[in-house]
């Protein structure tokens, strides 16, 4: 049976679609003004990817900040529930996900059975989240996807305040003027995320294993931080992208659901 | 500040909301209807009123006394005084003073008006106040810093030593527009001789102030009337809080509000008196029926809020947890610690209640000390959080007095003597067994974190703890 997930967020939209669990096509944009436009599109290349056709879904379950807009769902599902499901599809083993989206980051406790048991965000700041990295890669003129790289070459990585995305580039910038190595910044960078997520994590309670999802989980330079600071080692996504969690758990969302409709 | 809101005066704006809300009650209903439209601003806190029936009438009517109240308080020839939630206006009352309860003012803008208090809380800082400080008091103080209120003639206080941004919010007011100043101070323990020497003697030198400022003396038959008020409110208090109680709770989730928004207002005086009646009314007839006091009549189940509620406009808290279902058991600013509440007999906690003994002045300014030493978080966050009488130890006995499903903390970001101890608060809370949700807004600004978003991860908090069937 063929379904669907469509998770728009704040910077990126993704789609899944999947038959018996199994992920057919995938797609991930950068999120349009309008909500119901990133998820036709989006949708739109999941399906080209999958080579099928929209009337070949049987069931699409939204998520995201914008999953209310989304016009061709039969059911919107809340983030926290979609992205557990999704993690525990990508890592069965996981008990503990760190997410870090475009605009928030969540950590969640899963249960032996995968539902989320118990979860915190902080919503209040773009400190620790996607943005904030945005930002950063902008104020310093490199690539977003080459961080990772830059910091590990990173000798004397630098300190920078890691509750405020304001005060922080500030101190990015003001770095850059002192001549200071890309790379030691950089570093900087990933080590002001990672603190941020380790005591969001803490304050939830580590259970292993511990995964991590959304774009960021691609920044080996903020998972080493957030493993030295946790220390614990967070087991790398292989079955798929981290990013496309949520549209993941969705998908697995709308599978059960046709499965209760067709009972 | 924007102009338009120096234009008025903002508690005559309040007044005159309110007071336009208090004649709607007594027009038909498609008057009513009719005469929102023209009322947009307003019309959310007046609809969310008019919609609890005769209990919100009479609510509406004693804000619009208050207000009368305050306003013409120098006419009448009688003294203001700006003070906190946390402090029994009852002696003021009985020195017909008027009380300026910052908070409930705050509250009362944030529920009214869609820009909150957001100018006035800023003005503060303009002003030199910090922003780190509370939001509940800085809301309302902002509008008497810029000038836009009533003349303050005195400023009272009882939060040294319990919560240091209240303090020091009274204490920039009285300096700031240059007026005398008084504040009572409580030791860290509740019971203890020494504790209660203290709150007595440290009461005597209030009352000495308050004489001076207004040049009278306390007239003991005046104070016995307005204690003897307080007794009544106090047994109205407790039944409602009896009630709820049972299952399903018969008390609709905002009457807790009611209860103490009225008597942070007018402790003491029989305005509230009437309209604490009218909430027992609707709650007796719901019991007897065996109803549910929400709307839906099913409760799937219930809250018990530790700290403070939220004021989003339009008491929008309140709607939410009406419509998802949620039986509300009052938060710690319900839980006044009087002799007959059911938290004081069945959690054995005699000590800890107030006693109002109307025997002689002595005794009597006794029992307003000791009253004044229990008012909300004065009484239970003066001490360590896990020490006897404080807060855990009360959050528990009321989750499980009250059957809670889950415990609910809101704050605002400026409330440190609660942030501070709240992780290991709610480890303890989670511990013995009540899921509990923190949830990070500004229960007096939505700057912080929006509405939308407080409730979306409150639901969210529901959800994934399966608290509602």
């Amino acid at each position: 049976m063929i379904v669907a997930g469509c998770d728009v967020g704040s910077l990126t939209s993704k789609a899944v679609v999947m038959n018996d669990s199994r992920i057919l096509g995938r797609a991930v944009i950068k999120s349009k003004p309008r909500p119901w436009e990133s998820a036709e599109s989006v949708m739109n290349l999941a399906l080209a990817d999958a080579r099928l056709a929209r009337d070949d879904v049987r069931y699409c379950v939204g998520t995201g900040y914008g999953r209310d807009k989304i016009p061709f769902i039969d059911e919107a599902i809340s983030e926290i529930g979609c992205h557990g499901k999704g993690a525990r599809w990508l890592m069965p083993s996981a008990r503990t996900v760190i997410d870090i989206g475009g605009q928030d980051c969540k950590a969640m406790r899963l249960d032996a059975s995968g539902n989320v048991e118990k979860f915190v965000a902080n919503d209040k700041c773009a400190s620790g989240t996607g943005r904030f990295l945005e930002v950063m890669a902008k104020a310093l003129g490199v690539e977003l996807s080459a961080m990772a790289d830059l910091s590990l070459r990173s000798k004397h990585p630098v300190t920078l305040a890691n509750a405020c995305t304001v005060w922080a580039q500030a101190d990015v910038i003001k770095y850059l003027h002192d001549g200071i190595p890309v790379e030691d910044i950089v570093a900087g960078v990933n080590n002001a995320m990672a603190a941020r997520m380790s005591t969001l994590v803490r304050n939830l309670g580590v259970e292993p294993d511990v995964c991590m999802t959304g774009g960021v989980a691609k920044n080996g330079g903020v998972i080493a931080g957030i493993e030295k600071l946790l220390t614990v080692r967070l087991k790398r996504v292989r079955r798929d992208d981290p990013q496309i969690a949520g549209a993941i758990g969705a998908a697995l969302f709308a599978a059960e659901k046709a499965a209760g409709a067709r009972r | 500040m924007r102009q338009a809101t120096k234009e008025y005066p903002f508690d005559w704006m309040l007044g005159s909301a309110f007071a336009t809300g208090a004649r709607l009650g007594s027009g038909s209903e498609k008057e009513y209807r009719t005469t929102l439209r023209y009322v947009p601003y307003f019309s959310g806190i007046l609809s969310a009123l008019h919609d609890l029936g005769e209990p919100g009438a009479q609510f509406t009517s004693l804000c619009a006394k208050y207000f009368e109240n305050l306003l013409s308080a120098r006419d009448r020839g009688c003294k203001t005084a700006a003070t906190t939630f946390c402090f029994s206006p009852t002696i003021l009352y009985a020195l017909d003073i008027v009380p300026i309860c910052l908070e409930v003012l705050s509250a009362m803008m944030h529920l009214t008006y869609r820009r909150g208090t957001g100018e006035f809380l800023d003005y503060c800082n303009e002003a030199g106040f910090t922003e780190t400080s509370c939001s509940s008091q800085r809301g309302a103080l902002g509008g008497y810093l810029a000038g836009l209120g009533c003349q303050i003639d005195m400023v009272v206080t009882d939060t040294p030593g319990v919560c240091d941004t209240n303090a020091n919010a009274f204490a920039f007011a009285a300096a700031y527009l240059k007026k005398p100043f008084f504040q009572l101070d409580f030791p860290p323990v509740l019971v203890d001789p020494r504790s209660d020497t203290y709150h007595r003697e440290d009461y005597r030198a209030l009352v000495r102030f308050l004489e001076e400022q207004t040049g009278k003396q306390l007239d003991p038959d005046r104070l016995r009337e307005v204690l003897d008020e307080v007794r009544r409110q106090d047994d109205i208090a407790a039944e409602l809080d009896d009630l709820a109680r049972m299952v399903p709770n018969p008390v609709p989730v905002a009457f807790s509000f009611l209860v103490y928004a009225g008597r942070f207002l007018f402790g003491g005086m029989p305005e509230c008196t009437s309209m604490l009646a009218s909430l027992l009314n609707v709650a007796k007839a719901n019991a007897a029926k065996g109803a549910s006091g929400l709307r839906s009549g099913q409760e799937r189940a219930r809250a018990y809020f530790c700290y403070i509620d939220h004021y989003a406009q339009s008491m929008r808290l309140w709607g939410m947890l009406d419509e998802l279902g949620i039986g509300y058991v009052g938060s710690i600013l319900a839980k006044h610690w009087s002799p007959s509440s059911p938290y004081v007999s069945q959690l054995a906690k005699q000590a800890a209640a107030y006693t109002t003994d109307t025997t002689d002045l002595d005794t009597m300014l006794d029992s307003v000390a000791s009253l004044n030493s229990r008012m909300p978080m004065v009484k239970s966050i003066r001490g360590p959080y896990d020490a006897p009488n404080m807060w855990l130890e009360d959050t528990l006995g009321m989750a499980k007095l009250y059957s809670a499903d889950f415990v609910v903390y809101n704050g605002t970001p400026g409330c440190r003597n609660t942030w501070g101890m709240l992780k290991l608060f709610t480890r303890d809370t989670e511990k013995a067994g009540y899921p509990t949700h923190v949830m990070y807004a500004d229960a007096f600004d939505e700057r912080v974190q929006s509405w939308e978003a407080t409730r979306e991860r409150f639901e969210e908090f529901v959800r994934v703890r399966r608290l509602l069937p």
